[in-house]
């Protein structure tokens, strides 16, 4: 299954893959409700994981931190879903 | 204005160095096996100091887990889970969420509030200056962490805020919320206190004020009243209670575990730290007379009992300069002999041995008290657990800033 969308290539499913898997631990970090973090993929809502417009910038700290870049806040506070995350960090170059 | 109404206990929930739960908490007390170790979670090899209470490790983890919560901070965690088992306790919710909103008020006490929290935020400044400060650091580090928290966990939609004063926060806390259900500006308040500080700059603050005990053997350390005391013993936990008007406890079939019959406050007004035997006699009197109980009426004293030098012959002091001849017959009991200083929690997990002491007729023994400091003119409970003879109860709090707060319980049904 893809995790992000139909649209990548094998070698993008895989570099996807790797990102869900380090973005799943940045998120389980910065959680105070406990969830099934194995199960959230790329079409998981941000919301459902209890992230609010607080919260994810705390998650937008400890990616920059993970991955070693800087994403601009005003584009995460649009995402909705994991995988709207995983995109941005494609973007740059995650 | 409104009849002052009755405030009875109807839940109770605990977590320090001798158990995890009320049961625990109580075979222990009334065992008399103290909780008092090296500490295990903390490096203090660079401290005068390494003993402590701490709380059993998987308590805390086992619990949020079953409250499907992940760990924020030691002290927001403690309460929210010994706040789970109060509020179970007393039959406001019944096991993991999601719950229901429910005006109940959550009014606790904290000495110094999100440690764990503050401290990891300190390193990160230090380290990195003011790019290592990550945006909910407010949140975090707020004082009323644990209260909000709490409140936002359980749906709780009455007032939510903490009561900081030091080693009488809780006491302060749990006043405020006595007054509240009694005058009838709430049905159902939770309240207690929650302190967890086993962390570098927390404990190494304390390290160097120079007031813990610095016995090598843990279990004989902390010595309330005992001539060869010698300081404190720092200990982490919680203890929650559920504080509500006695009509709604019967209308709903609720258990009452006890009453909170009466509360008196003072300020010092003299020394920072140094304790002042006429401010806490005032917030004495103050609470006999808001119980209408006499001295006579106590059966025992649940002491402050710091097992420092100036606080122990202060309190001795001030017990016998309001009671009287009466202290004769109101023994005094020290349970931080058996956890240590908990500090913001102190007065509320304290207050919880009281309760069970009420419930159950008996007084915990006074761990490591073998040779009474005459200096210290009160009867004590001795090495033994003792009766308790009459149905009321003092429970003493006086904390750093002269705050002093002091309730007066009793007994359940």
């Amino acid at each position: 299954m893809n995790l992000i969308g139909d649209s990548l290539s094998p070698m993008d499913a895989e570099g996807a893959s790797e990102i869900l898997s380090r973005l799943r631990d940045v998120l389980r970090d910065s959680a105070v409700e406990e969830h099934d973090w194995d199960a959230v993929v790329g079409e998981t809502p941000i919301e459902s994981l209890g992230f609010d417009s607080l919260t994810i910038l705390d998650v937008l700290y400890d990616v920059e931190e993970e991955f070693g870049i800087a994403l601009d806040p005003k584009q995460v506070v649009k995402t909705r879903t994991v995988g709207e995350i995983i995109a941005l960090l494609e973007q740059n170059g995650a | 204005m409104a009849e002052p109404r009755r405030v009875a206990v109807t839940g109770l929930g605990v977590a320090c160095a001798i158990g995890t739960d009320v049961e625990s908490f109580s075979a222990s007390l009334f065992a008399g096996r103290g909780g008092i170790a090296e500490l295990q979670s903390l490096d203090t090899s660079e401290m005068k100091v390494g003993i402590g209470g701490e709380v059993e490790p998987d308590f805390v983890p086992a619990g949020l887990k079953r409250l499907r919560r992940r760990p924020t901070d030691r002290a927001v965690d403690l309460g929210i889970v010994t706040a789970a088992q109060a509020l179970e306790d007393a039959g406001l919710i019944d096991g993991a969420p999601p719950y229901e909103p429910q005006p109940v008020a959550v009014i606790l006490g904290t000495a110094v509030g999100a440690a764990e929290s503050n401290t990891t935020l300190q390193q990160r400044f230090a380290e990195r200056g003011v790019r290592g400060l990550r945006p909910t650091s407010v949140p975090r580090v707020m004082d009323n962490a644990i209260s909000g928290g709490i409140s936002i966990h359980f749906r709780l939609t009455g007032a939510n805020y903490v009561v900081i004063s030091a080693c009488t926060s809780a006491t302060n806390a749990m006043g405020t919320a006595y007054r509240m259900v009694h005058h009838g500006y709430a049905d159902t308040v939770l309240t207690g206190g929650a302190d967890g500080f086993f962390d570098p700059f927390y404990y190494g603050v304390w390290n160097n004020l120079g007031v813990m005990s610095k016995n090598p053997d843990p279990a004989r350390a902390c010595r309330p009243f005992d001539a060869g005391r010698d300081g404190c013993v720092l200990g982490e936990g919680a203890g929650m209670l559920v504080f509500e008007s006695w009509e709604r406890a019967r209308a709903r079939g609720a258990r009452i575990r006890g009453e909170v019959v009466g509360y008196g406050e003072s300020s010092d007004a003299s020394h920072i730290t140094s304790p002042s035997a006429e401010g806490q006699a005032v917030a004495m009197r103050a609470a006999l007379t808001s119980a209408g109980v006499g001295p006579s009426d106590l059966g025992a004293v649940n002491a402050h009992g710091t097992a420092t030098l100036a606080n122990d012959v202060c309190e001795s002091e001030s017990i016998r300069a309001v009671l009287g001849d009466a202290a004769e017959q109101a023994p005094v009991s020290a349970n931080k002999s058996y956890f240590g200083h908990t500090l913001g929690a102190s007065g509320a997990i304290e207050s919880i041995a009281a309760l069970l002491g009420i419930e159950q007729g008996r007084l915990p023994a006074n761990l490591n008290l073998e040779n009474p400091d005459p200096e210290c003119r009160v009867r004590l409970v001795g090495g033994d657990a003792e009766a308790l003879e009459r149905p009321f109860l003092m429970k003493n709090s006086f904390g750093f800033g002269g705050s002093n707060g002091v309730l007066v319980l009793g007994p359940g049904e």
